[in-house]
């Protein structure tokens, strides 16, 4: 059985290299100016108010679609389980379909539909109903945000309540709790760890995306992560861009603690 | 009976949430018309020019063999991991599983940024292969957490009975424990591909010039206007997947019911939809993939590696010159000067003719960055108007690195039926009665050239106050302005999306051909005149062969050729005699007369130091 843990050796010298050597390369960026003497100037850079309204409208957004995201997808996902295996199988499989349309042409199909002239406010207006303007505003950037970030709220949630104890739940309508009684008190708690994994799966992405604030918000939302994009690709500013992104870190190493604490055994994996 | 109906009306809703775009976008494949603004009628002939588009079909399976290639590693790698990890104890294992995490939980664009360093900082040149590595690297966790449950499931017992009786750890591995985790191998295998298909942040930021996969195509289409052909193909695409995810879960389903009378017909039937017809399209993919990619190959040593904007020279063009002269050419696109000016300067790649504007010809010519052209090998240069090539000297005196391509104007684009009165000037830029109906151009230097031009300024002010005064100007228009946006401006106008867009004269053309109500302006209070002309960097390995192409573009024919296809006014007066129509041919938005012009100036290169006052600038009205 010893040499069974050697197995692990590739990888682990593959994540050495490719993921935790990189980190650190962003840490020395974001820790140095051009001539690299240390500095916290780039992290600084945080604090102007650009950046700063930057940093708040992209945590605002992300909260408020990854709320969305989880009232939608989570009585979905009990709609899910409570299917037969070979049916829900397929149905999990609806969810993952779309990713082989490209995500980029999937955001950009939003555009079409919800243009002043698009597709939703043409039948809105056969039907002599009140037009819906939300392209080019921070709505349509929320919409654009729970369309492609769902499936990964729906997946880990319905991976947690299919294997409940269904005893459990048994055991509580017998002695007497009902159906209110026993969600609130058994089926949500034991689902947390599904429900904690999938609120950082969607809020992580949603936070730092520079492509759907790109293509919904007409470029007149700044997110941060348009920031560092730019800061990288356009200026070829990297300290500022690795400064920034440090930044960021703190609120994904601070999700991934909440996951740790939550999801213990790694139940509550999306897929 | 309630509680089911709704259930179903919600799972209907939520279907319908992640389909319409799909749907959206197979209707548009269809849809004769370029712009996916407006309803054409009826068409496949997007699905024939598709498979004629090496670029699209080269991406295509640049990002194929991609996807196959880190999934099938990342598959290895992480099925050893996820077996390893099981032998361990547990304070291990949990450090493996946050080593697992962070790719997953990652924010992309840190991945992509961190890699992008790394690979940057060990010299290693930026291209398949970092993108391929940085594939792996996202792809692993995944597989490693569809494998790890079923070796959980697996009982220890079977395998060490399998030891008793004499296996080799090996063949008791492969005979026992392997089919039971097959399942979770499988779907981890599938995940990691679909995951490296769809993936742009990661792409974006490890790819390197020259290799584009589809999501990095689709970004930079996106601000010229998608091509139809990618539409098609990911409707291809898409059909592809469902055709076997539905041959896939419907034969057991069948099977099942026949299990009773298990015939060898029904065997056959569902062998064949579960493993041939996968295998064929798998078999049909790969070959397709070493076709075309053999035929983008670099095989000959006598080419010429071109940069050039999107959409800016006619295919057909580079065709002909291949035919005639034998010289490969390897083709690449570039979206902004600002993009293009980092590639040439780190001679990552050394191409041998670019095709930059005014401004930034000045500062690659300051900067040491071109060289001279011989003229013994562009006789054509007789083609180009004299006035072109007296104003090219504002940036290039002597005109000894660059030759004249195409030129315009930047103006107002309105729409006849939307507007009051005629409009002559940049102030409708400001006026209320219009907002949420401007689009404006998302780039400092017109956004800024704009604004001081209606100021009354030199759209090269270097005078802080100057360019104080503009940067309020554009925050107090920014309420008004429906969306900042490049090349989209011509899409949504077509699309009578808004009332008036900034836009670039060439563009102008088109728009007007495809929607009449629309009409161009050069304002009163003047402009910029601009020229994109070819220039050879200094580092070109081709430099006669890149001559020979400036040369070739010069033709009259050729130059008519691609004035037809981009509709850019073209420099070159011997193809502007030989176009037919006479009204393109006097347009006064293609060849405005001198009258219009003299209040229109080029942009200038003012130095790195004002370029960072413009950028600060515009970040603050952008974050406005």
């Amino acid at each position: 059985m010893k040499n069974k843990k050697l197995l692990a050796g590739p990888y682990l010298f593959w994540s050495v290299a490719f993921v935790v050597i990189p980190l650190l390369m962003i840490v020395y960026y974001g820790l140095t100016d051009t001539s690299g003497a240390f500095t916290w100037d780039n992290i600084a850079k945080i604090t102007t108010p650009e950046n700063l309204k930057a940093l708040g409208i992209a945590v605002l957004l992300s909260v408020v679609s990854t709320v969305i995201c989880l009232l939608l997808a989570y009585p979905l996902a009990m709609i899910l389980s409570a299917k037969s295996v070979s049916q829900s199988s397929f149905i999990v499989l609806i969810f993952i379909l779309p990713m082989w349309m490209n995500f980029l042409l999937r955001t950009l199909a939003w555009q079409t539909l919800l243009e002043k002239t698009g597709v939703i406010n043409s039948i809105l207006n056969v039907l002599h109903l009140p037009s819906l303007d939300i392209i080019n505003t921070p709505y349509a950037i929320i919409l654009g945000m729970v369309y492609n970030f769902l499936p990964f709220m729906v997946l880990p949630i319905y991976n947690v309540l299919i294997k409940l104890d269904r005893d459990v739940i048994n055991a509580a309508r017998d002695l007497g709790a009902n159906s209110r009684t026993t969600f609130f008190k058994i089926i949500l708690p034991l689902s947390m760890p599904g429900i904690i994994s999938g609120i950082t799966m969607v809020f992580v992405p949603a936070l730092t995306t520079f492509v759907i604030s790109d293509l919904l918000g007409g470029g007149k939302i700044l997110m941060i992560g348009n920031v560092i994009e730019q800061a990288f690709k356009q200026g070829s500013n990297w300290n500022v861009g690795s400064g920034l992104s440090l930044v960021l870190m703190i609120f994904i190493i601070a999700s991934m603690a909440v996951v740790a604490k939550y999801d213990k055994d790694g139940e509550g994996t999306a897929f | 009976m309630i509680k089911k109906v709704s259930q179903k009306v919600y799972m209907a809703l939520i279907f319908i949430l992640l389909y319409a775009p799909i749907v959206t976008l197979i209707v548009l494949s269809f849809n004769a018309s370029r712009t996916r603004a407006k309803w054409g009628g009826f068409t496949i002939d997007w699905y024939k020019s598709l498979f004629q588009n090496s670029q699209i079909m080269n991406a295509l399976y640049t990002t194929l063999i991609i996807a196959l290639l880190s999934a099938l590693i990342a598959t290895i790698l992480g099925t050893l991991a996820a077996i390893g990890m099981q032998g361990m104890k547990k304070k291990s294992r949990t450090v493996f599983m946050g080593l697992t995490n962070i790719p997953m939980l990652n924010a992309e664009i840190v991945m992509g940024i961190s890699l992008m360093l790394l690979f940057i900082a060990f010299h290693i040149t930026l291209g398949f292969s970092t993108i391929l590595i940085a594939h792996i690297t996202f792809n692993i966790p995944y597989v490693i957490l569809s494998v790890t449950p079923k070796l959980k499931q697996t009982k220890r017992s079977t395998y060490e009975a399998a030891l008793d009786l004499g296996a080799s750890p090996l063949k008791a591995f492969f005979s026992v424990v392997f089919p039971d985790i097959m399942p979770g191998v499988l779907s981890g295998f599938m995940l990691a591909f679909t995951m490296s298909l769809d993936d742009f942040v990661i792409t974006h930021f490890t790819k390197g010039p020259g290799i584009d996969t589809l999501s990095t195509k689709i970004y930079t289409e996106v601000r010229k206007g998608i091509k139809p052909e990618m539409y098609a193909l990911s409707t291809l695409l898409f059909v592809t997947v469902l055709i076997l995810l539905i041959l896939i879960n419907v034969s057991p389903a069948d099977s099942k019911k026949a299990r009773k009378v298990i015939t060898k017909r029904t065997k056959a039937v569902s062998i064949i939809c579960k493993r041939v017809v996968p295998a064929l399209m798998a078999i049909v993919l790969i070959a397709g993939g070493f076709y075309y990619a053999g035929q983008g190959g670099l095989g000959t040593d006598d080419k010429v590696i071109v940069y050039n904007w999107g959409e800016y020279l006619d295919p057909e063009v580079i065709t002909i010159f291949e035919e005639e002269t034998g010289i490969d050419v390897v083709y690449e696109e570039f979206e902004t000067n600002e993009i293009m000016y980092p590639k040439v300067q780190s001679g990552a790649i050394a191409y041998d003719v670019v095709c930059p504007s005014d401004y930034m010809i000045q500062r690659m010519r300051e900067n040491g960055l071109l060289a001279e052209l011989n003229y013994d090998n562009i006789p054509n240069i007789k083609n180009i108007g004299k006035t072109y090539l007296e104003k090219s000297e504002e940036f290039d005196p002597g005109n000894l690195y660059s030759v004249p391509y195409c030129w315009g104007t930047v103006g107002i684009l309105y729409n006849k039926t939307m507007v009051d009165e005629p409009i002559d000037s940049w102030s409708v830029l400001w006026d209320e009665k219009y907002k949420d109906n401007i689009l404006m151009q998302d780039s400092v230097r017109d956004a800024f050239g704009v604004t001081l031009k209606y100021l009354g300024y030199s759209l090269n002010s270097t005078d802080l106050d100057e360019l104080t005064a503009a940067r309020d100007m554009l925050i107090r228009q920014k309420p008004l302005v429906q969306a900042y946006v490049i090349d989209q401006v011509r899409d949504k106008m077509i699309g009578n999306e808004a009332a008036i867009g900034v836009i670039y004269s060439g563009e102008a053309i088109y728009t007007q051909q495809e929607n009449a109500d629309l009409e161009y302006v050069i304002p009163k209070e003047g402009s910029n005149i601009w020229i994109d002309s070819w220039v050879i960097p200094k580092n070109a390995q081709h430099k006669e062969n890149a001559e020979k192409f400036i040369n070739f573009l010069c033709r009259p024919d050729i130059a008519l050729m691609n004035f037809e296809y981009i509709t850019y006014s073209t420099p070159n007066t011997a193809a502007r005699d030989l176009i037919e129509d006479d009204s393109i041919r006097n347009s006064p938005i293609a060849f405005p007369d001198d009258e219009e012009l003299k209040d229109c100036e080029t942009y200038r290169f003012l130095g790195d130091e004002f370029d960072s006052v413009y950028n600060e600038m515009w970040n603050k009205v952008k974050a406005s």
